[in-house]
C-alpha cells in the first residue's frame, strides 16, 4: 500500500514542469561548472565541479524537493482529492509513509541522473590531467600516527609546533603500528606531509627534504630526498612489500641544508591506503547526499500534514538552513555567556555586563540550546570534504549517516502520522 | 449479526474555533438505521448537515459524541472501508492521470489483483460511457465526464455500501437516468446506497426511505411513498371518460360529501418528454 503511495506520488511529481526545469537547470550548472575561473592548480576544475555540484547544484535541488514534498499533501488536502485516498482502507500512517517513499524515489531518480552527468564530465576532465595530480580520483583510507617524536634538537617550539633546523641537528619520526591488520590485499600505501617550511635563503620556493621510511621489523630503511615545496603537500608511494614484513613503519622527515626549517606536529605525516577509485567513492557520496534528501523529505511532510503549503515551505527551508548552523547557534548562546566569564579579557566597555545582555542570555540560552539539540544537523551528510581530499568515506561513516537519519526520520514519521491521524477534514 | 447497513446512535458534531469553543453545530444527535439493500436518500438544504454525516461516516470527521457502525463495524475500522464505495460531491479526482490510471491507482488501494483489476476497469470504463476517452488526461475532461469516472471508482471494489453525494449533478438528463438506472441496479445487486442530493424528483424516484435534515437535526424519516401520502386525498386515474361521465362523478362525489380538489390531465415529468424527444430524434 505504501508502495502504491509512492508510486502515484512519484507519478505525480514527474508529471510537473519543476522537477523538469530542476534537473535541466542542474544539468547546465554541471555542464558550465569547468569552466568557472579558478586557481592555476591543475585539479582546480575538477575540485569545482565537485563544489559546484555538492554545493549548488545538491542545495537547488533540495530546495525544489522542499517545494514539492511541503506542498504535495496540503495541496490534495485543499483540492479535496485526499478524501478519494481516505475512504479506501488505507491508514493515515501509510499515506504518510506513502509520500514520503515516493519523495524518496524522486530524489534518487534526480540524484542517479544528476550524478551521471557530474561523474562523466568529471572523468573527462580529470583524463586529462597529469598522473601526480589525479589523487582527486582516489579513494584513500587515512592512518593516523600511532606514535610521534623527535629524535635530536628541537630548534624551538611556537604554538605547539616544533620547528627542526636542517643539518640532520633534529630529526621528526612517525610511528605507524599494526598495519597489518587495517590494510586490505590490493590496497597501495602513499604517505601525505603537510609540513610547514621556512628558510632563511631568499626567493625560496622549495627546500631538499630527507625521508626516511623504515620497516620497524627488518630494520631496513630506505631514504630519499625530496623536493618539498612551501605551502604544498607532499605525497611519497611506500612498497607494499613493506608493511607484509612487519605490520610497523617508521617515517622520519628532516630538512637536508642547515638554512631550512620544517615546523612539525604528530598529525602532519599520515599514511593513505588507496583502496578504491573515485566511483566507489563517488557512489558513497551521493547515498549519504540521499540520505540528507530523505531526511529534509520527513521533515517537510512531517510540517505538510498540520501545516499549510506556504508555511510548510518556509517552516521545512528554515529547518535545513538551521541543520547547517547548529554551531553557530551553540555558539550564539556562548558569545553572550563568555562576557561574564572572561570578562578579563574584554575591552573596559564590556566588562560590567549589561543587565540586558544577561537577561537576554537568560531568556535564549536554554532555548537555543534546546534548538541545536533538536535540529537535525545536516553538517553531518556532507561528504564533499572527502572527496576533494580523495580520502575513502568509510563504511563506519556511512554506517552512522544511515543510523541518524533512520531515528531522525522515523521519529519525525511517528509525529507525523500522529498529527495527521488527528486530523479532520472539513 | 447486525442486518443494518448503517446504524447511528447520538452522532452529534459541533465545530469549535481556535480556542476550542463551541462554535457550530453541525449535526445534533442523529439516530439512523439504514438497512442492507435498501436505497437511501439523506435529504436537506444546505447546511443541514447531509456532508458532516457522510464525512463522520467515513471518518474524515471524528464525532463530538455518539457512534457509528457500518455493515456491522465500526466506522473507525480500517476493514469496512475495503466495502464501501464513496462518490464526493464534487469530482476530487487527480487530473494528471487518465480514466485507466485513476481506476488502477484507486484498484491498488483496494488491493485487487492485477488481473482481476484490469477486468473490472475495462468494465467499468465501458459502463460509464468512457471507453472512448480512457486514455485522455481528466483535466480535459468535461464536469459530467469526471462524475462518471468518478461513479466508476466509487464502485472499484464491488462494494456492499454505496455512498453517493450529488450523483447527478453536472449531467445532462440522459447520463442523469443512466445513473438512477446504474443505482436501480445497485439495489438489484443486493447493494445498499446512501444518495444524497438536491433534486427531490430523483429522491422520489430511486430511494425507498429518506431522512430530511435541517441544521443538523434529523426532521422526519421514513418510506418515501408513506411519506409522500396524503391519507385525505384519493386519487383515481381513468382513461377514456367523456365530459358527462366526469360531471356525472364529480356530482356523485359531492353528494357524498366528498370536496373535489381539482380535475385535470395528468401531466408527464419534462425528463420523460426530454428522453422521449431525444429517443425519437435517434
Amino acid at each position: 500500500m505504501i508502495l502504491t503511495i509512492a508510486g502515484h506520488t512519484f507519478r505525480e511529481v514527474i508529471r510537473k514542469k519543476i522537477l523538469h526545469v530542476l534537473i535541466g537547470l542542474g544539468i547546465l550548472i554541471i555542464i558550465v561548472s569547468p569552466f568557472i575561473p579558478t586557481t592555476d592548480e591543475p585539479d582546480a576544475r575538477v575540485k569545482m565541479m565537485l563544489v559546484v555540484f555538492f554545493q549548488v547544484v545538491v542545495f537547488l535541488c533540495i530546495v525544489g524537493v522542499i517545494f514539492l514534498s511541503a506542498t504535495s499533501l496540503p495541496h490534495e488536502i485543499e483540492d479535496r482529492t485526499i478524501y478519494g485516498v481516505l475512504s479506501k482502507p488505507v491508514s493515515r500512517l501509510k499515506i504518510v509513509a506513502g509520500k514520503i517513499t515516493g519523495f524518496a524515489l524522486l530524489s534518487v531518480l534526480v540524484l542517479i541522473i544528476l550524478g551521471l552527468v557530474n561523474v562523466v564530465a568529471i572523468q573527462r576532465i580529470a583524463s586529462r590531467l597529469p598522473e601526480e595530480f589525479r589523487s582527486i580520483l582516489k579513494a584513500r583510507n587515512e592512518f593516523a600516527a600511532s606514535r610521534f617524536s623527535i629524535q635530536g634538537k628541537v630548534h624551538h617550539v611556537r604554538e605547539g609546533i616544533a620547528w627542526i633546523e636542517g643539518g640532520r641537528t633534529g630529526i621528526a619520526l612517525w610511528s605507524f603500528s599494526d598495519l597489518y591488520k587495517k590494510l586490505a590485499d590490493k590496497s597501495s600505501l602513499e604517505v601525505e606531509f603537510n609540513l610547514k617550511i621556512d628558510c632563511s635563503r631568499k626567493d625560496v620556493d622549495a627546500i631538499p627534504l630527507v625521508v626516511g621510511i623504515e620497516d620497524a621489523g627488518a630494520g631496513q630503511c630506505k631514504t630519499s630526498i625530496l623536493s618539498a615545496k612551501i605551502d604544498e603537500p607532499l605525497t611519497i608511494k611506500i612498497d607494499r612489500e613493506i608493511v607484509k614484513k612487519s605490520g610497523t613503519i617508521n617515517i622520519t622527515a628532516f630538512p637536508m641544508h642547515s638554512m631550512d626549517y620544517i615546523g612539525v606536529t604528530g598529525e602532519d605525516a599520515k599514511l593513505y591506503s588507496v583502496q578504491k577509485g573515485f566511483i566507489s567513492n563517488y557512489i558513497k557520496a551521493m547515498g549519504v547526499t540521499f540520505l540528507k534528501f530523505l531526511l529534509i523529505i520527513t521533515i517537510a511532510v512531517m510540517g505538510s500534514t498540520y501545516l499549510s503549503a506556504p508555511v510548510s515551505i518556509v517552516s521545512a527551508l528554515v529547518v535545513f538552513l538551521c541543520g547547517h548552523i547548529l554551531d553557530f547557534v551553540k555558539d550564539f548562546s556562548l558569545v553572550i555567556q563568555r562576557y561574564d566569564v572572561h570578562e578579563h579579557a574584554l575591552p573596559p566597555v564590556l566588562k560590567k555586563p549589561n543587565i540586558l545582555l544577561v537577561y537576554i542570555e537568560y531568556l535564549i540560552k536554554k532555548p537555543l540550546e534546546w534548538v541545536s539539540v533538536i535540529l537535525p544537523d545536516f553538517k553531518r551528510f556532507d561528504s564533499l570534504k572527502f572527496l576533494l581530499k580523495g580520502i575513502n568515506i568509510s563504511w563506519e561513516t556511512v554506517g552512522i549517516s544511515v543510523g541518524y537519519t533512520a531515528l531522525y526520520a522515523g521519529i519525525c514519521l511517528f509525529i507525523a502520522s500522529v498529527i495527521f491521524k488527528k486530523r479532520e477534514f472539513l | 449479526m447486525d442486518n443494518s447497513a448503517v446504524r447511528t446512535e447520538g452522532l452529534t458534531k459541533v465545530y469549535k474555533d481556535f480556542w476550542r469553543r463551541k462554535s457550530v453545530s453541525a449535526l445534533t444527535n442523529l439516530n439512523l438505521n439504514i438497512e442492507r439493500g435498501e436505497i437511501f436518500g439523506l435529504l436537506g438544504p444546505n447546511g443541514s448537515g447531509k456532508t458532516t454525516t457522510v464525512k463522520l461516516l467515513l471518518g474524515l470527521l471524528f464525532p463530538t459524541s455518539g457512534k457509528s457502525w457500518l455493515l456491522g463495524y465500526s466506522s473507525v475500522d480500517l476493514k469496512v472501508k475495503s466495502k464501501i464505495g464513496f462518490l464526493p460531491e464534487e469530482s476530487y479526482l487527480y487530473k494528471f492521470l487518465n480514466a485507466e490510471e485513476i481506476l488502477d491507482f484507486y484498484g491498488k488501494l483496494f488491493d485487487i489483483p492485477k488481473t482481476e483489476r484490469k477486468l473490472r476497469i475495462d468494465k467499468l470504463i465501458h459502463d460509464v460511457g468512457l471507453n472512448p476517452y480512457r486514455k485522455r488526461p481528466l483535466s480535459q475532461y468535461s464536469k459530467g465526464m469526471l462524475r462518471r469516472i468518478g461513479l466508476a471508482q466509487a464502485i472499484i471494489n464491488d462494494p456492499d455500501l454505496v455512498i453517493l453525494d450529488e450523483p447527478t449533478s453536472g449531467l445532462d438528463p440522459i447520463a442523469s437516468r443512466e445513473i438512477k438506472d446504474l443505482i436501480l441496479d445497485f439495489k438489484e445487486q443486493g447493494k445498499t446506497v446512501i444518495l444524497c442530493s438536491h433534486l427531490l424528483a430523483d429522491v422520489q424516484n430511486i430511494c425507498d426511505r429518506i431522512a430530511i435534515l435541517n441544521k443538523g437535526v434529523l426532521q422526519v424519516m421514513g418510506n418515501v411513498r408513506e411519506l409522500l401520502s396524503q391519507k385525505d386525498i384519493i386519487e383515481f386515474v381513468v382513461k377514456n371518460l367523456s365530459d358527462n361521465d366526469i360531471l356525472e362523478v364529480e356530482t356523485f362525489i359531492k353528494s357524498r360529501s366528498g370536496d373535489v380538489l381539482s380535475i385535470n390531465h395528468p401531466a408527464s415529468t419534462l425528463e420523460e418528454l426530454f428522453l422521449a424527444i431525444i429517443q425519437q430524434s435517434k
